[in-house]
């Protein structure tokens, strides 16, 4: 259970974020979760709104893609998702691959509150 | 307003890792992470490979635990440099524990720097340490499958030491089928076999070490 922690990095990065864009309130973060990053999303989520209590961050939203792991093959460049974590190329059977999708845990985009009108 | 950030949130823990490299780079120190669950027998290995040590030998031990020294009083029995980090409460060891216990050590003095991470098969696969190799560790009191339950941990560890196999007759482990699991997870992944209470396979794992020290100091 280290979602807490990258919780906490979630609401710093928002933060900076929106610090740099004119400091409005945070109303969504937008996050990239791959299926292999290691983070359970439900439980970042919790944590999320656990940590946002009582601050500008209370009631945000969160907008979690997850994309699928995806390898490209060493020896014939095929991309593909392999199958629980068989790892064999489709086209070709090598087995040696690089992993070009899945593992991210990034910040994509966060969203502010419109200021008031002036 | 929508505003793009497309920011990796583990950097900061990346930068430090960052550093930590180099500084093993500059210092020559060749560093292995040790991980494992907990009860898998991380400890008595790094006992018996610090037993199986010369006296002479540049080696050094931080392990990680949530609370007690106790492995640390363990360890400092061969007589090299050992340090407990407690993290409290924290599930894994990150890049800023590690500077935090370097801090009072001359990194020129260590040749091997051996960081035994807190019981658990998912946090640490996250946190990148510095380290030259994550090691996974599994033991035959647990289940064949464990790399198909928690193949994250298989797939970016280097080497899988398979410890207890004294245990192998008393035991349901099947090894046939935790080496498909293993080859399947990672193909092509190291493997050694140790029993730490009957010292055996040992030396496949000091060979292990001596080998990748040597390809990680010609990088």
């Amino acid at each position: 259970m280290h979602e807490l922690a990258i919780a906490q990095a979630i609401l710093d990065r928002a933060k900076a974020a929106s610090e740099r864009n004119g400091g409005g309130r945070v109303t969504k973060i937008g996050l990239r979760i791959g299926e292999i990053s290691g983070v359970e999303p439900d439980a970042l989520a919790f944590g999320i709104e656990a940590l946002s209590k009582n601050t500008p961050f209370e009631g945000l939203a969160l907008e979690i893609e997850q994309p699928r792991r995806k390898l490209r093959c060493a020896a014939c460049a095929a991309e593909f998702e392999p199958e629980a974590f068989a790892y064999a190329c489709p086209a070709c059977q090598n087995l040696s691959s690089e992993c070009i999708a899945g593992n991210e845990l990034d910040v994509s985009f966060i969203e502010l509150e419109d200021p008031p009108c002036a | 307003m929508r505003v793009a950030v497309e920011e990796k949130v583990l950097s900061e823990n990346d930068k430090l890792a960052i550093g930590l490299r180099e500084r093993f780079r500059r210092n020559k120190v060749f560093c292995v992470n040790l991980i494992s669950s907990p009860g898998s027998g991380k400890t008595a290995l790094l006992e018996r490979t610090l037993e199986a040590l010369p006296k002479s030998a540049k080696v050094a031990v931080l392990t990680g635990d949530i609370q007690t020294e106790n492995d640390a009083r363990r360890l400092a029995h061969a007589g090299f440099p050992v340090k407990q980090i407690t993290t409290g409460g924290t599930c894994h060891l990150d890049a800023s524990m590690i500077i935090k216990a370097l801090a009072d050590w001359d990194l020129a003095t260590i040749d091997i720097l051996f960081v035994e991470n807190v019981g658990n098969l998912v946090c640490p696969t996250s946190y990148d340490l510095g380290e030259h190799a994550k090691i996974v560790v599994l033991s035959v009191t647990e289940g064949e499958d464990k790399p198909l339950k928690y193949p994250s941990i298989f797939a970016v560890s280097e080497l899988c030491i398979i410890n207890k196999i004294d245990l192998l007759p008393y035991v349901s482990f099947a090894l046939d089928e935790a080496l498909a699991n293993v080859r399947q997870v990672h193909p092509g992944m190291a493997v050694v076999q140790t029993s730490c209470t009957k010292r055996e396979g040992l030396d496949g794992w000091l060979q292990w070490i001596e080998q990748r020290r040597a390809q990680a100091m010609a990088e």
